[in-house]
């Protein structure tokens, strides 16, 4: 039997979840030698009682280490997510002393709901608007810092990544007094070139009030991507350059022929990154307009922080919050996939 | 041919720099605006303060800037180091060490990183309301390890993995524990990788409010990132004190990550937020 097969094995016997995980643990590769190297003289060890001692003092000191992550992470990721999904079934608020079973009733009540599908519909949009404006300028960027300039490369790179180690809530204070009516730089720049500022402002107008958030989103995280790309790119090899260059090729020309199929991986990875934050996206949101006006920017993060903080909906929120769940996982599998081979 | 590539490089260097003004725009006018009366911030944004109203800063600083500072340096500081520890003990075990259900737990403590903390609001709330634990340092702190616990794994195992055996052997072969070999030879040598993990749960935990908003009501607990949600509810229109309260909160964080810019970027680009 091949090692990698033996993992998968005994993975596979445990959840069908983690048989996807183990196809991306067995790219690892120290790992397959590691387990192949330990494997074979383990199971000889186990005929002489010495040595089977020694595995059993190994098995429990390998226990004692595990445990205290082990403990903490049952306690506040595990058992929460279970009791997530029995809450969904279940009418509930928090400060409610009535709990009552419904069974699907929540998730019939969410197929009908409105607002769930704007929340939804408006985390497609940021998902959508993010990808197209952080992947496609961070693409730009990094190729540009990469191979289009002389100097000012670690300049540019740390100015374009400061707003990255923000917090999104100052960040979100921080454009809520920029998109501001009265002191705020955007409408004091219209004003200046002679353009009427939308009437209800920014963060006012439910058709507009998206693409402010997407704006301030973008704003901070544009670097990000570029800043992840550009690691990929600067480690496309010279020679290819070298090579293309004896060919006659010009910039435009080793941008789509080397510098971006050789980044293909990276740049997905930072398109999935993006993809994740999207689908969490709340801080910002919750900061610039609560999910407001009248729903017009509600997300899914911000729709389970309403329903079960604000209006005392707490079971209905857990039915939510298991769609956020299986979207996120969904996304991470895939993170977890692609950014293993880069 | 020489002339054409300095007009491309002025067109390239002319779009970056533009470009870069829009990203430096809010945060210069952040800095500034905060040295300003209300009247200048409406007549004229862009200039420099005519008379730089240090009080703002004073003012915002007593407000709370001080004691969120302090109460987000404890949490961080407390979560990362317990995080590294747990997380690192986990990692070394898992990557070095043959025994039994090794593989499911690898899984299990990884399969966590990718959930949203929004999808256990709910029941995280009504736990730490029947332990106790709300408006304690704990009661984000608990939490705040555990959701560190998968990226931190996946980070140190991998890690833990390219560690070189011989070195463990020869311990060994001098006599070493198990225990001795972790304290004495291993764990001085993951420094490095624990750093960087170390890095990017403070990034992660400094800027956290999702659940600090749900855990930490007090306001002698607040967190930076609460207070400045908290002062943008209070100081609707006392702009000149809102601004300085951000800078205050941004401009540590700012500076640090200026002076270890390379740190940074390797770590937090290195796989994902």
């Amino acid at each position: 039997m091949r090692p990698h097969e033996h993992i998968r094995e005994r993975a596979g016997a445990w959840l069908c979840v983690f048989t996807i995980f183990s196809d991306t643990l067995q790219r690892v590769p120290a790992m397959r030698t590691e387990t192949a190297s330990r494997a074979a003289p383990g199971q000889k060890e186990g005929r002489f009682r010495i040595a089977g001692q020694r595995r059993w003092r190994t098995t429990i000191d390998a226990y004692i280490l595990v445990a205290p992550a082990l403990i903490v992470f049952s306690i506040f990721v595990v058992y929460p997510l279970i009791n997530t999904v029995q809450l969904s079934f279940y009418q509930y608020g928090l400060t409610d002393p009535d709990v009552r079973f419904v069974n699907f009733d929540n998730y019939i009540r969410l197929f009908q709901d409105a607002i769930f599908w704007r929340a939804l519909r408006n985390n497609g949009i940021i998902l959508i608007f993010s990808v197209v404006i952080q992947v496609g300028i961070g693409v730009v960027l990094a190729a540009v810092l990469s191979r289009g300039i002389r100097w000012g490369k670690t300049f540019f790179r740390t100015l374009h990544f400061a707003p990255v180690v923000m917090s999104a809530v100052a960040v979100g204070v921080l454009w809520q007094l920029i998109y501001d009516p009265g002191i705020g730089i955007i409408n004091f720049l219209l004003r200046t070139v002679g353009v009427r500022p939308p009437v209800q402002g920014w963060l006012g107008d439910p058709n507009i009030v998206m693409f402010s958030i997407i704006a301030a989103a973008c704003w901070q995280y544009t670097g990000y991507v570029m800043t992840i790309v550009l690691a990929g790119m600067e480690s496309v090899p010279a020679e290819l350059y070298e090579a293309s260059g004896l060919d006659g090729a010009n910039e435009v020309q080793n941008f789509f022929y080397i510098t971006l199929p050789m980044s293909r991986n990276v740049i997905l990875a930072a398109t999935l990154i993006t993809m994740i934050g999207a689908v969490k996206v709340f801080d910002i949101v919750y900061v610039l307009t609560r999910g407001g006006p009248a729903n017009a920017s509600q997300v899914l993060g911000t729709y389970i922080y309403y329903n079960a903080f604000t209006i005392n909906q707490a079971g209905y929120a857990s039915a939510i919050a298991v769609v956020l769940l299986v979207i996120a996982v969904i996304f991470g599998v895939l993170q977890l996939r692609f950014t293993r081979q880069v | 041919m020489k002339r054409q590539s300095t007009l491309s490089s002025t067109i390239v260097y002319t779009v970056l720099i533009a470009y870069s003004v829009v990203i430096a725009l809010p945060l210069v006018w952040m800095v500034t605006s905060s040295l300003k009366t209300t009247r200048e911030l409406f007549s004229s944004p862009f200039s420099p303060p005519v008379n730089p109203q240090w009080g703002n800063f004073i003012e915002a600083w007593n407000s709370g800037i001080a004691r969120y500072l302090f109460n987000s340096l404890a949490i961080t500081v407390i979560s990362v180091v317990l995080i590294v520890i747990v997380s690192g003990m986990a990692a070394y075990a898992l990557a070095r060490m043959q025994f039994p259900g090794r593989i499911p737990l690898y899984l299990l403590l990884i399969a966590g990183f990718a959930i949203p903390v929004h999808t256990t609001l709910v029941p995280l709330y009504r736990l730490l309301n029947n332990t106790d634990l709300l408006n304690t340092y704990a009661g984000v702190i608990g939490p705040y390890v555990a959701f560190g616990i998968p990226f931190s794994v996946l980070l140190m195992f991998a890690f833990f993995v390219q560690f070189p055996s011989e070195i463990e052997d020869a311990a060994r072969i001098d006599g070493c524990s198990t225990w001795q070999m972790i304290f004495r030879v291993v764990l001085p040598l993951s420094l490095p990788s624990m750093a960087s993990v170390a890095l990017f749960q403070t990034v992660l935990l400094w800027n956290e409010f999702s659940l600090a908003i749900i855990v930490l009501n007090d306001d002698a607990l607040r967190t930076i990132p609460l207070g400045l949600s908290q002062f943008q509810g209070q100081w609707t229109t006392a702009w000149p004190l809102l601004l300085s309260a951000l800078t205050l909160a941004s401009v540590p964080m700012l500076i640090i990550f200026v002076l270890m810019q390379k740190q940074f970027i390797n770590t937090l680009s290195g796989f994902s937020k």
